[in-house]
């Protein structure tokens, strides 16, 4: 059994939240990177290696779940976990529906971030 | 018989012969006189014409040298000489003068006594007798005079006088003959009177035909026209000449209907009853050139023997024809319409109360047709609770005489409630009474739709609040959150850098730092949410507290009048300017008058009266109340009444109050409260003068 470290890839426009977010997780012991967009996100190599995503619902350009979308398109089968600050108790019965792990309300409490990411990570 | 008694009795008897003869001779010079004058009185048409020939046959007839008319001059209530003849051998020249230039009042001299006594003076010599006035009657040799009066019954008409050179002791048969020839004179004046009189009339009977604006048309009894006036020509296009002597059936009357004439005449003539005689009827007729017209007729019978004839007095009345019935159109018209919209006009006299009102009125009143319309009738239909409202109205109509528009309800004897809507303008009469004339529209079903769509429209209302409450909260959330969630993350991660073994101090320090600042954007947003909801970009001018005040009153009357509220303001002349935001104070203002309003919503006992007054507040403030007499509020309630959520009504959020507050503190003003020794409450504000703020 090869030991690795899961990569979780963050993506949010708010510089704040890629400042504290990564560090955190890192805390927590995982891997981390982050991008401001879902099409840097895209364009860069950590698809293919990322164990889960933490993602913006709302974003200028390619938005959360189009991001989501993209990806089952192109057959990666990555768990999601939607952070949002923003009417989240409508959008959120519809994105889990969709098949997202979780959708976390910003301000989320640590512990919550820790369950959406045991839950993602026992997926696969 | 001896000889001397014979020449004696020769004498006698000779002496009675010329004595006979004598008398003789006189009679006939009488008669000879009568003749004369009668004939005279005969032949003359005026008295100045006969007045000559009357004095010289008396004079000549009766031997008298001079002799005078003399008539009565009413205005001057004298008597003037106005003819005077004398025999040929007397110069009268100076008498003839005096006299001409004489005038003698009632009792006054020779004249003046017939006059009054009414009967003849003989005088044997004027020149000894005081009664004779005119001394030259003496250079003349005038002596023996008589007066004797014109008579006409026991009215004295005029007195003729006659003189002579010699002095003569009365006569009587001459008296007697004088007199009567007195009465023949009066006859004929008499005459002459009669006679003008006749001419007058006809001469007037003439200009009547000529100038009526009528036409008049007589008839004989043979139905034949004997007259047709101008009016006539010009109304049937004939002239006199072309119809008189026709049939009146075959000019004027229309070819259908001169059966029915000619049979009606028939039979009056042969009956003497009348269908038409003596009436007024409409009936049609025909001009000269065949056109057909209406006109009213009036037929009389001429009152004079012999076979009867009669008068016709015709009147085109196409022009009345067509006024009626316009004017019958146009009633016609206004009755719909009053129908169709449920409104009534009417008219009333403020001096005597006198109210008239048109047909639809007895409709909306629901009182029976024909009653007598008083206002006691009126305000039996009034609703009870109104009646204070309606007497306010009048009041002040009465007082200021200004048009007036307001609405009350109206309780129908079945019970059904009314809404009128009652609008009246001020006008006044010809003497300059004031009037009013105005409608009343029964608007019971325009308000109730009025109300359900104010009902909808509030509930929109409130439903756009939630709705942009949401998305205020929506937008606020974002922003909130945003920093929120850093600081959360920041602390949790600092938190497990310091409980690391080692602690990671350096990453703690950092991300406290982050929490610092995200900490401080949260406080930013806050800041940013006080800006857009607070005081900031208030505009602060000065503002006319009672023409803002009276832009209030407008806004809110009809709401406040739907309330049943009778409002009375008492707005000072001379009020100070104020410094202040204008939207603001008129929100306070509004505020103010809705919650009086509000308070009185249950007050049926008494009038819901409402002051709102301003007035100087010591020098550098202007104070505003609102007085109302609803339900006040309870004790220690005058405190609880500012807070955000208080309020004595059962639905409202009762915010308005607060507000009001915050709005009046931040002009450095205040807003309190009292309850009034009697009913009700009374809410003030008093906020500085503008030139208080310019002083700063």
């Amino acid at each position: 059994m090869m030991l690795t470290i899961a990569l979780v890839s963050v993506i949010d426009d708010d510089e704040s939240v890629r400042e504290s977010l990564p560090d955190l997780l890192r805390e927590f012991g995982y891997a981390v990177e982050a991008f401001s967009s879902a099409e840097e996100f895209l364009a860069s190599d950590c698809v293919g290696r990322t164990s889960c995503l933490l993602v913006d619902v709302v974003m200028p350009g390619m938005t959360g779940p189009d991001l989501a979308r993209e990806l089952t398109l192109r057959r990666y089968e990555i768990p999601i976990v939607f952070i949002t600050a923003q009417g989240g108790e409508t959008v959120r019965p519809r994105l889990l529906e969709q098949g997202a792990v979780e959708c976390l309300l910003k301000p989320f409490s640590e512990t919550a971030l820790l369950n959406a990411l045991d839950a993602a990570l026992r997926v696969t | 018989m001896p000889v001397h008694e014979r020449t004696a009795s020769l004498k006698r008897a000779n002496e009675q012969l010329e004595a006979e003869v004598a008398e003789r001779k006189r009679s006939e010079e009488r008669l000879t006189t009568q003749h004369a004058i009668a004939r005279t009185l005969a032949e003359s048409v005026t008295l100045t014409e006969a007045a000559p020939q009357l004095l010289r046959a008396i004079g000549d007839g009766m031997g008298w040298a001079w002799g005078a008319l003399w008539t009565v001059d009413s205005e001057a209530s004298v008597m003037r000489c106005t003819h005077t003849w004398h025999a040929p051998s007397l110069d009268a020249r100076e008498f003839d003068a005096v006299s001409r230039e004489a005038k003698f009042a009632r009792g006054q001299g020779i004249v003046g006594q017939a006059w009054l006594r009414g009967e003849p003076t003989w005088l044997v010599d004027a020149g000894s007798d005081r009664r004779f006035l005119r001394a030259p009657a003496a250079r003349a040799g005038l002596r023996g005079a008589i007066t004797f009066p014109i008579l006409l019954g026991h009215h004295v008409q005029g007195v003729i006088e006659f003189l002579d050179r010699t002095v003569r002791e009365p006569d009587t048969e001459q008296l007697a003959v004088l007199a009567a020839i007195g009465n023949q004179v009066g006859q004929f004046i008499e005459r002459l009177r009669v006679e003008e009189a006749l001419r007058d009339g006809e001469a007037r009977k003439a200009a009547i035909l000529d100038s009526a604006l009528d036409c008049i048309v007589t008839i004989d009894h043979l139905g034949c026209i004997t007259e047709f006036n101008p009016a006539a020509e010009r109304t049937f296009g004939y002239r006199r000449g072309e119809v008189v002597g026709k049939h009146l059936a075959d000019v004027i009357v229309p070819p259908s209907l001169r059966g029915d004439h000619q049979r009606g005449f028939a039979r009056y003539l042969a009956t003497g009853e009348a269908r038409l005689v003596g009436r007024r009827l409409e009936i049609t007729a025909v001009r000269a050139d065949g056109s057909e017209f209406p006109v009213e007729l009036a037929i009389t019978r001429i009152p004079l023997d012999g076979p009867p004839c009669f008068t016709g007095y015709l009147r085109d009345i196409t022009e009345r024809k067509q006024s009626e019935e316009e004017l019958r159109r146009s009633e016609a018209l206004l009755a719909e319409v009053q129908h169709l919209s449920s409104t009534c006009s009417f008219w009333w006299c403020v001096a005597t109360d006198a109210i008239t009102w048109s047909k639809q009125a007895y409709q909306i009143f629901e009182v029976d047709e024909g009653l007598p319309v008083t206002f006691e009738l009126i305000f039996s239909r009034i609703h009870p609770e109104d009646l204070p409202l309606v007497h306010e109205m009048m009041d002040r109509a009465r007082g200021d005489g200004r048009d007036f528009a307001f609405e009350h309800r109206l309780q129908r004897p079945d019970g059904s409630v009314r809404r009128l809507h009652v609008f009246a303008h001020a006008t006044r009469d010809q003497d300059g009474q004031l009037e009013f004339i105005g409608s009343v529209q029964d608007v019971t079903e325009r308000r109730r739709a009025e109300e359900a769509l104010s009902r909808v429209r509030s509930e929109l209302a409130h439903v756009t609040r939630i709705m942009s409450l949401g998305t205020l909260t929506a937008s606020i959330a974002h922003e909130v959150n945003q920093p929120l969630s850093g600081i959360i993350t920041n602390a949790s991660t600092c938190l497990r850098m310091l409980g690391a073994d080692p602690p990671n101090v350096d990453g703690a320090l950092e991300t406290a730092r982050r929490t610092v600042r995200d900490g401080n954007r949260a406080a930013d947003v806050m800041a940013r949410l006080r800006a857009l909801f607070g005081n900031e970009g208030v505009a602060i001018e000065a503002v006319d507290l009672n023409e803002a005040t009276r832009e209030v009153i407008a806004l809110s009357s009809s709401e406040l009048q739907r309330s049943r509220v009778i409002l009375r303001t008492e707005l000072a002349d001379d009020l100070p300017l104020v410094a202040g935001d204008r939207v603001q104070l008129q929100q306070v203002i509004l505020n103010l008058l809705l919650n009086a309003s509000e308070a009185m919503s249950g007050v049926d006992d008494r009038p819901r009266h409402l002051v709102i007054g301003t007035q100087r507040d010591g020098d550098d403030q202007v104070c505003l109340a609102v007085h109302d007499v609803g339900v006040g509020f309870g004790a220690g309630g005058a405190d609880e009444l500012f807070h955000a959520f208080y309020t004595t009504k059962s639905g409202g959020m009762g915010i308005g109050l607060s507000v009001s507050r915050s709005i009046i503190e931040s002009h450095n003003g205040r807003l309190w409260a009292v309850n009034n020794s009697g009913p009700g409450a009374t809410f003030s504000f008093s906020i500085p003068c503008a030139a208080e703020m310019r002083d700063r």
